[in-house]
């Protein structure tokens, strides 16, 4: 057996790693553990950052048979966070039984989908719909997107990092002004607007700032707000009131804002995000003892868990799913009550799981990498990695990475606000995602994967700590041009 | 052999090939030997010079594929830079290069490239190189006073490796200079070097102005008309720019350029992978013509083609050929 300690941020775990080795030693000797099994388990325990994930505080994976004869059997993953020492022998029993195909009739989960890779899993079109349907999960539960979050603001808005955004970015102006290369027009993009409020901030800083130094770079700013959701860039013309006559707002896919601005190619002088990243469809990879996998995932509701919601919604069992996809396809409207659809909503994607199996892959060639990301430097970084290590592949990230550079100025720079996981050693260190924020998904970032297909686009990918809250995880990827 | 009217051509280089890149940099790496390496160059310059005949183009280049950039297999030749070649992970970085004292005079090594090119096409031809200007911007300088006296000075040692190319068979050499869009108050000094450069070499010369193509993107952006009046002093006989990317914005300059010398106008955007049309191509040499002649214009795309995938430069250059005939036609009433 390996144990795999993850959990190094000090925190005050539920059951410690004694407890979790009795438990399993006690399982060996009742025989409900066989000792081949025993010898090939390997045990990860986590502190999981996000109290609402997608996992049951013991969670088993199981991997397909790879090439040599030493493939873990499975994998136990406890969140010593959520964990308890009293129910947690009952749990381990329960869970490696259910992947034995022992669980007892009547608690087989409701499946929401086949196994598949994360990005394509059904939790994305819950994400999806959150965003679309923003207004309606709001008024149910009477809170604003921005209060869910973490301590119940956002880091975008924080005023000195604002501030600081604006003073590089004059900057740059004066600089392109004195060489006589700055543009009748100045275009700058902030992609992912929530409630408009750092796109307000950003740009009463900036008239101010402009206003004092006599620059008249102001009415010269043609200040674009893009989102994929025209709810959402209704809500944000308030906190921009005052600017609008140097504001448009334009509906964009982030994961490609060319297709919808391609005509600003090459012109754009700052483009800003702020989590954007951690909410954009994404896959992992793990290697283990030396063989490649791809984790799969399959979402779940438990048979109590479905039980409940069925009598609560008066829906039958066996019409979740196909409730689930009617409502992904035209929201809470499609039952008859809209109250009650998004109450199924709310109450679905609370309790959904997703269950997760390893794939073996020959190699990476098995695996469809994001445009942009060269296999064989995917291969080269792999082989540095960590002997055995579980990271993300980041497509959606990338992909939008990739679709947003072409549109940047030649002495334009990026700047995401994002949580990344900047080396591979880091995976190591801890759970990375996701984690459910509300109705909506987050997941950490591979900084790594952005730095490569950054430097194969023409830019050094930087990562700064956000130093204006203690604490705080964010960090500011920028770029500059490589020379 | 007879050129015809509005002749096409390219600027340099020719898309890299995914597996070529792979071999320069396991070369970087010492995992395949020069020999084998020179074995693969010389094949990859035999395809580009194949697809560029297929394609239709009137005057070729031998695609560049030998060169890691634009700079480095210049800096590598020149005698007296020092090269750091730890300085770079992937082939297409730029080397940390400097110079410490004076430039001795020695051959570059061009002229052999450009036999290999004259002994596998029977088409006309063209040899690139880059210009003094900027060279002198990346390449450290750490012993002229100024980087006008460096400029100068490598032009006068790249002067005997023109005149080289010349006596070998080159009709037809351009000089590449991106760098003046990004230093447009180097002009002077620029045009200067790239006088020395051209001084009693027996071909046709030109200079090639973009506004870089570096990682596929342009490194500058701006009018062109910073290049009046001093490129007029320019001792070379064609001057190509990029006009496709950039739009009509600056087909102005032309009028003030074409009564001195033969215009390269750039109508394939090297920066997107989406196809122009030939009949988009036509248009935009027809917008050409109503400020300069026929008779002193080429047609080639905005820049080089190294970093579009093979199958679209080819399709580009095809698109390129074939709205460079319909125009033809059409002059021929």
């Amino acid at each position: 057996m390996i144990l795999q300690l993850n959990h190094l941020q000090g925190k005050p775990a539920g059951v410690t790693t004694h407890e979790v080795v009795d438990a399993l030693y006690a399982l060996l000797e009742e025989g409900h553990l066989e000792e081949d099994q025993f010898a090939h388990l390997r045990v990860h325990l986590d502190w999981i950052q996000y109290r609402q994930n997608f996992r049951e505080c013991v969670m088993a994976i199981k991997a397909s048979p790879g090439r040599q004869d030493h493939s873990p059997a499975f994998e136990l993953h406890i969140d010593v966070r959520q964990a308890t020492p009293g129910g947690l022998r009952a749990r381990i029993q329960q869970t490696v039984g259910e992947l034995s195909g022992e669980s007892q009739t009547g608690s087989e989960p409701v499946l929401l989908e086949e196994f598949r890779s994360f990005r394509e899993s059904v939790a994305w079109e819950f994400n999806r719909l959150y965003w679309h349907r923003l207004p309606d999960w709001e008024q149910f539960t009477g809170r604003g997107y921005e209060q869910a979050l973490p301590g119940g603001k956002s880091d975008a808005n924080h005023p000195a990092a604002v501030a600081d955004c604006v003073a590089d970015f004059w900057t740059l102006l004066k600089d392109l002004e004195t060489r006589k290369q700055l543009p009748e027009e100045i275009f700058i993009l902030e992609i992912g607007v929530g409630m408009g409020t750092r796109s307000g901030l950003w740009l009463d800083r900036f008239r101010a700032l402009d206003r004092g130094r006599g620059t008249q770079y102001y009415p010269r700013l043609k200040f674009l707000l893009g989102d994929y959701a025209l709810s959402t860039l209704e809500r944000s013309r308030p906190a921009v009131r005052e600017h609008l006559d140097v504001c448009s707002f334009v509906v964009l896919d982030a994961l490609n804002p060319m297709k919808n601005l391609g005509f600003l190619r090459h012109k754009i002088l700052h483009i800003h995000l702020t989590n954007v990243y951690d909410n954009l469809p994404d896959e992992e990879i793990a290697r283990r003892d030396g063989e490649l996998y791809a984790v799969q995932v399959r979402a779940y509701v438990k048979a109590e868990d479905a039980r409940r919601i069925s009598k609560e919604c008066h829906i039958a069992v066996a019409d979740i799913p196909r409730t689930v996809s009617r409502l992904l396809e035209g929201g809470p409207d499609y039952l008859d009550d809209r109250h009650l659809g998004v109450a199924f909503w709310q109450e679905i994607w609370r309790v959904m799981r997703l269950e997760e199996r390893l794939v073996n892959l020959d190699d990476l060639s098995d695996v469809v990498l994001p445009e942009g990301l060269d296999r064989s430097k995917l291969e080269e970084l792999v082989r540095k990695a960590p002997s055995d290590v579980r990271f993300h592949l980041s497509s959606g990230a990338l992909e939008s990475f990739r679709n947003t550079l072409p549109l940047l100025h030649p002495r334009g720079f990026l700047q995401v606000q994002d949580i990344f996981v900047k080396s591979f050693h880091e995976y190591r260190l801890g759970f990375h995602g996701p984690g459910k924020l509300d109705g909506s998904i987050v997941n950490w970032v591979n900084g790594v994967l952005l730095r490569e297909v950054g430097e194969r686009a023409g830019y050094d990918v930087h990562f700064a700590p956000f130093r204006y809250r203690e604490g705080s995880r964010t960090s500011i990827l920028y770029t500059t041009q490589r020379e | 052999m007879t050129l015809p009217l509005l002749p096409t051509t390219v600027v340099g280089s020719y898309s890299m090939p995914g597996w070529l890149e792979r071999l320069k940099t396991e070369y970087f790496a010492r995992r395949i030997s020069k020999r084998d390496l020179d074995e693969v160059h010389d094949t990859a310059v035999k395809a580009a010079i194949k697809d560029q005949e297929i394609a239709g183009i009137d005057i070729i280049t031998d695609g560049e594929m030998r060169r890691d950039n634009m700079i480095d297999y210049f800096a590598e030749r020149l005698p007296g830079v020092q090269i750091d070649h730890a300085s770079k992970r992937f082939h297409y970085d730029l080397y940390e290069s400097k110079v410490l004292g004076k430039l001795p005079m020695a051959p570059l090594g061009l002229v052999d490239d450009f036999k290999f090119l004259r002994a596998n096409t029977d088409r006309e031809t063209k040899y690139c190189v880059t210009g003094p200007h900027s060279l002198a911007k990346r390449i450290r300088n750490e012993h002229y006073p100024s980087e006008e006296e460096f400029a100068v000075d490598i032009a006068r040692v790249m002067n005997p490796e023109l005149k080289e190319l010349a006596k070998a068979g080159a009709e037809f050499i351009q000089i590449d200079e991106p760098y003046y869009s990004g230093f447009p108050e180097d002009l002077r000094w620029g045009v200067q070097a790239l006088n020395v450069l051209v001084e009693g070499v027996n071909a046709k010369t030109g200079v090639h102005i973009c506004y870089g193509n570096r990682y596929g993107k342009p490194s500058w952006e701006g009018s062109y008309k910073f290049l009046l009046p001093g490129i007029l002093n320019a001792n070379v006989q064609q001057l190509t720019l990029e006009f496709a990317r950039r739009g009509g914005e600056d087909l102005g300059v032309l009028h003030d350029l074409s009564a001195r010398f033969e215009l390269g106008v750039g109508v394939i955007d090297v920066k997107t992978q989406s196809m122009e049309t030939p009949e988009l191509v036509a248009e935009r040499i027809r917008k050409a013509l109503e400020i300069t002649p026929a008779g002193r214009m080429f047609i080639l795309p905005d820049c080089g083609c190294l970093h579009l995938p093979r199958d679209v430069a080819f399709a580009k250059l095809s698109a390129m050929v074939q709205g460079t005939k319909i125009v033809r036609r059409e002059l021929r009433g």
